[in-house]
C-alpha cells in the first residue's frame, strides 16, 4: 500500500546520455560479488582469477563481453585489487589489439554490490546503456538481440530501465542455483518482470506470496525454471535508483525486489529477456563451479571450450570423448584417461593411474596407481602414489603425500601438504592462510594442525569467522543430501479469467511439495502482509517526513497500516526508526548538522513516537529499550552514526519520550554492547549517560544542562 | 530504433573487414585470431576472405625489399592464424598460396635476371634457362575424360588474358601470380569478353611457372633476390597476386556453376545437403535451362535453419546483415521442385536419386573431404545404390593436408544443439557429442567440380602440386 501522491525524486534526475546513441557500449564487471562463496581459496586469490577448466574465470567474462561487442569496460574490484590489475595489464585485453577501447580497473572499499553501484554513480563514468555482469559469467550468448530489444523498449518508454538476461533451464538443472531459488513473475506479452522473490530452498518453503494486484495482468508467468546468469542491461537510471535507496545491498534480493514492488511509486519497469538457446551461467559458488566446468568440458558452452585456447599460450587439443590435452602432457603407458577430462601442459601422470571427469592443471605431478574422479586439481599440485581423490578441489602447489584419500567435497587450498596415508573427509576445508582480523587483505600463515593434515603436513581447518549471515546456504561442491536439494515445482500461468478456479484448484490439489503458488490463500495472506508491513510502513513514513506531513496524518496512516496487517508494536517501532534515521541522514547530507537534523525530525513528530511506546507507567521499560536498540542497530552501520545516536538520545530524553530509566536500562542491556559495531556507535553516547547519572541527583537543572552537554 | 545504424553489432567478417581498413596489421592479426577462436568467422569462404584481406594488409605494411623476410613474416602470421583454429584448413591454404606467390615473384625475377634480354619481351618465357619442368597444369583435365566442354573456351581465353597482362605491365612477365589465379582470371575474361577470339593456342603448361623442383634453388634465390633485383617491386607484385586471389575467391562459385549443365540433366533427381552457396548457385545455373528435382537433406540440428532459409528465400539466415551475404532467388522461384527431408530418410530415397551433390568444408590431398556432418552417411548410401557423388568446391578449399589423423580435422560443436540444455537430467547423465564435420573417404566420391573444371578424386594431388610449393606445406 504505497502512499498516493507520488513525488518522484528519481524521475527528476537528469538522464545523462539519453540522446547519445553513438556512445560506445559500456560494461561494468563486478569481480567481487561480496560474498564468500569460494573460501578458503579467495583468501589468497581474487575470485575472478580462480581457474575454471584451467582458464581464469574473468577470461570467460571478457570473452563474453568481446563477443557482445562491448567497447568500454570498467572492472570493479573488491579484495585483491593488485592481483587483478596485474593480471589484466598483462592479458591480451589491455594489449593494442584488444577489442576494448577502454579498460579500467576501479578499486573501491565497497562491501556490498549496493555500495559499488552507488560509488559508480558518483563517478559518473557511465553515460549510456551499459551491461552489468559479474566477473564469473560464462556465456556464449550474443547480446545483440537483447540489446536491441532493450533499446527499442527504451525509446518507447523511458521508464524501462533494465533488462535481465535469463536462460531457460528446466526444472532440475545442475547449473541452476541451489540454496535459494529465484522466482520471476513475468508478463510474457511485454516481457516485463512483475515480481521477484528469492525462495530459500529449505523444507516447508514451497509457498510464494504474491500481491493480488499482479493478477490484474492479462497473463502472467511464474518461473523458477531459469538460470539467473547475472547479465543485466541497465540504463544510468539504475545507478540513480541505487543511490536513492542507500539501504539496498544485493542486486536481486534488495534492488530488483524493491524496485518491482515500488512500481507504483517510481514507475520504473524492469524487463526480462529469456533465452532458450546459447549458454549462460554464473560461477556463483562451488557447486556452480563444478557444473559449469562440466558444461564447458561437454561443450555445452561451445565455442568456449578448452580447445578454443582462450589464453594465448594455451594449446589444448580435443580428443574423442571430450578429452582435452595440452601439448607436453606426459602420460605413462598404462595410465587410463577416461572421458571428460582436461589435462594441462607439463603434467605427468604415472603408471596405473586412472583419471576420469576431472580437470588437471599445468605442471602437476600425479604418481602411480592414483584414482582421480571428478576432481579439480590446479597448477603445480602433486599427488603422491596410491592416492584417491574424489570430487574435490586441490589448489595450486598443494601436495598430497602417498596413499592419501580425499573424499568428495573436500577443499584443499594453496600450498597445503597432506601427510602420508591421511584421509580427508568431505566437509574439510584446509588452508594455510589466515586472515588478519584488522585488515581483510593481509594474510598470516597459520600453524599447522597435525590432527587434520597428518604428520609432516601443513595447513589447518578453515573457519570462516566472517561468514556472513546470508539466506543462501553456502553450496559445497557436493550437495549435502540429494533428497533435500531438489524439489519439483509446477509452474503456472494464471489467466485473469481463470483466477478463482485455478486458485481453488491449486489449493485443493496442492501436493505439499509440488506447488509453491498460493495466490490469495488464507494462511499466506496474513504472513505476507506482515512481512510487507515493514517495507510499506517505513516507505510511507519516510515519504511523509520528506513532504512534511503532520504527525497526526502519519499516525493515522500508520495505524491503518498496522491494523490491516496485524503488525506488532515492535514492527511499528522499527519502521519508525528506519524512516526517521533515513530522513536524518538525508538531512545531514543536505548540509544540516546532526543536531539540527535530529531536532527537526524528532521534534516535529513527538506524538508519533509517543504513540509507539506504551510502557511509561511500568518499571521495566521494555518498549523504550527496544526502541533505543533499534535506533542503535540502525545507526551502527551508518556514517557518523555515533553522533546521530548521541543527539537522538539526548533529544529523546529531552522530549521525555524515553525516560531516564529507559536510557539506563538500554545502556545496561546486553544487546546494546553486542559486537564491535554496536559498541563503536554508542561510544559517544557515554557522555549522556554520565551526565544523566550525575543529573539524577540534581533533577531540576536537567533541561538546561542537557543542552549544554551537546 | 531510429538510430539503428549505431546499434552495436556482434563482431564478424563484416566488422573485421571494416576495421582492417583502419587498423595496422599486428592488431588486425590478433583481432582475426580472436574472431576465429570465438567462431565469429567460421566456415571456409569467410575464413578465406578474411585471411586474404589480412595478408594483403600484412604485405602492404611490410617494409623493405627482402623476400626472405617477407616469406618469414607471412609464415609467422600464418602459423598464428592456423593455431587459432586448426580446423579451418582454408586459412592455411590461403597462407600457403600467398607464400607461393612471393616465391613465384622471386623466381620470375631471377629468371628474367639471368635472361635480361628476354625481360622486355612479354610473353616469352625463359623456359630453358630454369630447371623448371613444364608443369602439368590443371588444364590436363582437357585430356581427362571427365572434362567436357570447357576445354575449348578456356584455351581461347588465355590469349586475351596474356595480352591484357602484357599490355598492362609490360615490364612484368605475363604470369606472376599463381597459375590458378590466372586461370580463374582468364575464365572470368571468358565471360566478360566472349567475343574476343584468339588465334594462338598457347599450352597452358608453358605459362605456369609453378616450379616444383625448385626447392633448393629457391632458398638461395630468396636470399639474394634483394641484391640482384633492385628494380623489381616485390611488394606490389605480391599485392597484385593477392588481389587476383581475391578475385578467384569471388568468382569461384560462378566458375563452378558454369559446369552445371554438363552434370545436371533434365528430369534428374538431385540430392544435396547443407545450405551451401556453391551448390545453390550450381543448381540455379542448371535450373535456367533444365527442369529437375532437388531433394534437400535438412542437416538437423546444425544447419537446418539455414537450409530452410535457403530453400524458401534463398538467404541463409533472415537476420544476417545483408551487406556481406548476397541474395539470390531460391530454387523454387526458378521452377524447381525442392523437397526437404530429414537426414534419416536419405537412404530410403537414395534409390530414386540420380546424383548426389555435396558441398564441402575442405578437400584433402588424398581426394577425401571434410564436409558438414551427415555427408559421410549420404556418401555411403550413394555408394550402396551406385549413385554418383559429385563434390562442388572452390580450389581454395583444396588443401595439401593429408588426413593421417581424421579426428584432428573434425570439430565437435555445441552439444546443446542435439540435446536441449534445458533437460537437466539428460545433460547431467548423458555424454553428447555433436561433430560438426564428417570425413568422407576418397573412394566414396566420383567427381570433384572446382573452378578449374571436373577432376577425379585420384587426380587431386596434381592440383595440390600445382598450387602449393612443397616447401610451404608445413607452415
Amino acid at each position: 500500500m504505497p502512499p498516493k501522491g507520488k513525488k518522484n525524486a528519481v524521475a527528476e534526475k537528469p538522464k545523462a546520455g539519453e540522446e547519445e546513441r553513438d556512445e560506445p557500449l559500456q560494461a561494468v564487471i563486478l569481480t567481487d560479488p561480496f560474498e564468500t562463496r569460494f573460501s578458503p581459496f579467495t583468501l589468497e586469490q581474487p575470485r575472478c582469477l580462480l581457474p575454471l577448466v584451467n582458464t581464469p574465470l574473468i577470461e570467460y567474462t571478457f570473452e563474453f563481453l568481446a563477443n557482445a561487442g562491448v567497447q568500454e569496460i570498467f572492472v570493479y574490484c573488491g579484495a585483491h585489487r593488485e592481483q587483478v590489475e596485474v593480471y589484466i595489464s598483462r592479458s591480451k585485453w589491455s594489449s593494442r589489439s584488444s577489442p576494448f577501447s577502454r579498460l579500467e580497473v576501479i578499486q573501491s572499499t565497497a562491501r556490498t554490490v549496493g555500495d559499488a553501484m552507488r560509488d559508480l554513480d558518483t563517478r559518473s563514468l557511465l553515460v549510456g546503456d551499459f551491461v552489468l555482469v559479474y566477473g564469473d559469467v560464462v556465456s556464449n550468448l550474443p547480446l545483440e538481440s537483447a540489446l536491441a530489444a532493450h533499446r527499442e523498449r527504451r525509446t518507447k518508454d523511458k521508464n524501462a530501465i533494465m533488462t535481465l538476461v535469463l536462460r531457460e533451464a528446466g526444472q532440475n538443472h545442475r547449473t541452476k542455483a541451489r540454496g535459494t531459488k529465484p522466482i520471476f513473475v513475468v508478463d510474457p506479452s511485454r516481457d516485463r518482470c512483475l515480481h521477484f522473490e528469492q525462495m530459500p530452498n529449505r523444507e516447508g518453503s514451497h509457498f510464494l506470496s504474491l500481491d493480488p494486484d499482479l493478477l490484474s495482468h492479462e497473463e502472467i508467468e511464474i518461473r523458477s525454471d531459469v538460470i539467473d546468469c547475472g547479465i543485466d542491461i541497465c540504463t544510468p537510471d539504475v545507478l540513480a535508483l541505487w543511490s536513492d535507496n542507500f539501504d539496498f545491498q544485493a542486486p536481486r534480493k534488495d534492488f530488483l525486489h524493491t524496485v518491482l514492488k515500488d512500481y507504483e511509486l517510481n514507475g520504473k519497469t524492469i524487463h526480462t529477456y529469456i533465452v532458450e538457446d546459447h549458454y549462460a551461467a554464473r560461477v556463483r559458488n562451488l557447486h556452480a563451479y563444478d557444473s559449469v566446468s562440466k558444461d564447458i568440458i561437454s561443450r555445452y558452452a561451445y565455442p568456449l571450450c578448452p580447445d578454443t585456447n582462450l589464453l594465448q599460450d594455451q594449446s589444448y587439443q580435443a580428443y574423442r570423448g571430450n578429452i582435452y590435452k595440452e601439448q607436453g602432457v606426459i602420460l605413462a603407458r598404462s595410465c587410463v584417461i577416461k572421458p571428460k577430462t582436461a589435462i594441462g601442459r607439463a603434467t605427468s601422470v604415472g603408471d596405473g593411474t586412472v583419471i576420469s571427469r576431472s580437470v588437471i592443471g599445468r605442471h602437476c605431478q600425479i604418481g602411480r596407481d592414483v584414482t582421480i574422479e571428478g576432481a579439480y586439481i590446479w597448477d603445480y599440485a602433486s599427488i603422491g602414489d596410491g592416492c584417491t581423490v574424489k570430487q574435490s578441489v586441490i589448489a595450486n602447489e598443494a601436495t598430497l603425500r602417498k596413499n592419501c584419500t580425499v573424499e568428495a567435497g573436500a577443499l584443499i587450498s594453496y600450498g597445503v601438504i597432506i601427510g602420508e596415508g591421511k584421509t580427508i573427509s568431505g566437509q574439510h576445508r584446509i588452508t594455510r592462510a589466515k586472515r588478519k582480523r584488522t585488515d581483510g587483505e593481509e594474510l598470516d600463515k597459520g600453524e599447522a594442525d597435525v590432527s587434520v593434515v597428518g604428520p609432516g603436513g601443513d595447513g589447518f581447518e578453515f573457519h570462516d569467522s566472517e561468514e556472513e549471515e546470508e539466506e543462501e546456504i553456502v553450496d559445497g561442491l557436493v550437495p549435502p543430501d540429494p533428497n533435500l536439494s531438489l524439489s519439483a515445482q509446477s509452474i503456472s500461468t494464471l489467466n485473469s479469467e481463470g483466477d478463482d478456479d485455478s486458485d481453488m484448484a491449486q489449493n485443493l490439489n496442492r501436493p505439499a511439495a509440488d506447488s509453491f503458488v498460493s495466490v490469495g490463500s488464507q494462511d499466506s495472506y496474513a504472513s505476507q502482509h506482515a512481512a510487507n508491513f515493514d517495507h510499506d510502513a517505513s516507505a510511507s513514513i519516510y515519504d511523509s517526513l520528506e513532504k512534511g506531513h503532520e504527525s497526526a496524518n502519519i499516525q493515522l496512516e500508520l495505524t491503518a497500516l498496522r491494523m490491516s496487517t496485524n503488525a506488532s508494536d515492535h514492527q511499528v517501532r522499527r519502521s519508525i526508526v528506519l524512516s526517521f534515521v533515513k530522513r536524518i541522514v538525508q538531512l545531514i547530507k543536505s548540509d544540516s548538522s546532526a543536531k539540527s537534523a535530529v531536532d527537526q525530525v524528532f521534534g516535529q513528530h513527538k506524538e508519533l513516537l509517543e504513540r509507539s511506546i506504551f510502557d511509561k507507567t511500568q518499571a521495566k521499560k521494555v518498549d523504550q529499550v527496544d526502541f533505543m536498540l533499534l535506533l542503535q542497530t540502525e545507526l551502527s552501520h551508518r556514517e557518523t552514526g555515533d553522533i546521530i545516536l548521541l543527539s537522538a538520545a539526548t533529544k529523546l530524553v529531552e522530549l521525555d519520550i524515553i525516560e531516564e530509566d529507559g536510557i539506563t536500562q538500554w545502556w545496561e542491556d546486553a544487546k546494546a554492547s553486542d559486537g564491535q559495531e554496536m559498541k563503536a556507535v554508542r561510544e559517544k553516547t557515554q557522555q549522556l549517560i554520565d551526565f544523566l547519572n550525575d543529573s539524577s541527583e540534581s533533577e531540576d537543572e536537567d533541561d538546561e544542562e542537557e543542552e549544554d552537554s551537546e | 530504433m531510429a538510430q539503428g545504424a549505431t546499434v552495436v553489432t556482434t563482431p564478424g567478417l563484416t566488422s573485421f573487414l571494416k576495421s582492417l581498413k583502419t587498423t595496422p596489421a599486428d592488431p588486425s592479426v590478433d583481432y582475426l585470431i580472436a574472431l576465429l577462436k570465438r567462431r565469429q568467422i567460421r566456415s571456409s569462404r569467410p575464413c578465406a576472405i578474411a585471411t586474404t584481406a589480412l595478408l594483403l594488409r600484412v604485405v602492404g605494411e611490410f617494409k623493405g625489399r627482402d623476400a626472405a623476410k617477407l616469406v618469414q613474416r607471412i609464415r609467422d602470421v600464418g602459423r598464428l592464424l592456423v593455431a587459432a583454429q586448426p580446423r579451418e584448413v582454408v586459412v592455411g591454404n590461403i597462407v600457403r598460396r600467398v607464400l607461393g606467390l612471393v616465391r613465384e615473384v622471386v623466381d620470375e625475377n631471377m629468371d628474367s635476371d639471368t635472361n635480361v634480354t628476354n625481360e622486355t619481351e612479354a610473353g616469352s618465357q625463359p623456359e630453358a634457362s630454369s630447371p623448371r619442368r613444364p608443369v602439368l597444369s590443371s588444364s590436363i583435365s582437357t585430356f581427362s575424360p571427365l572434362h567436357y566442354a570447357v576445354a575449348e573456351p578456356m584455351h581461347s581465353s588465355f590469349q586475351s588474358e596474356a595480352t591484357f597482362d602484357s599490355a598492362d605491365l609490360s615490364r612484368r612477365p605475363p604470369l606472376t601470380a599463381s597459375h590458378t589465379t590466372s586461370l580463374g582470371h582468364s575464365l572470368f575474361g571468358l565471360f566478360s569478353h566472349p567475343e574476343t577470339p584468339s588465334a594462338s593456342n598457347t599450352p597452358t603448361g608453358q605459362q605456369s611457372p609453378t616450379g616444383k623442383g625448385l626447392t633448393t634453388l629457391n632458398l638461395e634465390r630468396l636470399a639474394d633476390f634483394n641484391k640482384s633485383n633492385v628494380n623489381v617491386d616485390l611488394k606490389a607484385e605480391v599485392q597484385d597476386g593477392i588481389k587476383e586471389l581475391q578475385d578467384e575467391l569471388e568468382q569461384s562459385d560462378e566458375l563452378i556453376a558454369a559446369n552445371a549443365l554438363e552434370h545436371i540433366h533434365a528430369n534428374e533427381i538431385i540430392l544435396t545437403h547443407t545450405a551451401s552457396t556453391s551448390v545453390q548457385k550450381f543448381l540455379l545455373a542448371a535450373a535456367r535451362k533444365r527442369k529437375f528435382t532437388v531433394v534437400h537433406a535438412e542437416t538437423h540440428p546444425l544447419d537446418h535453419t539455414a537450409t530452410y532459409g535457403m530453400a524458401l528465400t534463398g538467404k541463409k539466415r533472415e537476420h544476417t546483415p545483408s551487406d556481406e551475404e548476397e541474395t539470390w532467388k531460391p530454387l523454387i522461384a526458378a521452377g524447381i521442385e525442392v523437397y526437404v527431408i530429414p537426414d534419416s530418410h536419405v537412404f530410403a530415397i537414395m534409390s530414386r536419386v540420380n546424383k548426389v551433390i555435396l558441398a564441402t568444408h575442405t578437400v584433402l590431398a588424398n581426394g577425401g573431404l571434410v564436409a558438414a556432418s551427415g555427408a559421410a552417411m549420404i556418401a555411403k548410401a550413394a555408394k550402396e545404390h551406385q549413385t554418383p557423388v559429385v563434390v562442388v568446391s572452390g580450389v581454395y578449399k583444396l588443401s595439401p593436408v593429408y588426413p593421417f589423423d581424421i579426428a584432428d580435422l573434425i570439430e565437435y560443436g555445441d552439444a546443446g544443439s542435439v540435446v536441449p540444455y534445458d533437460d537437466g537430467d539428460f545433460v547431467d547423465k548423458v555424454d553428447v557429442e555433436a561433430p560438426l564435420f564428417d570425413y568422407v573417404p576418397a573412394d566414396l566420391v566420383d567427381l570433384y567440380i572446382t573452378n578449374l573444371g571436373g577432376h577425379a578424386p585420384s587426380f587431386l594431388y596434381r592440383i595440390v602440386a600445382d598450387h602449393y610449393r612443397t616447401e610451404d606445406i608445413t607452415l
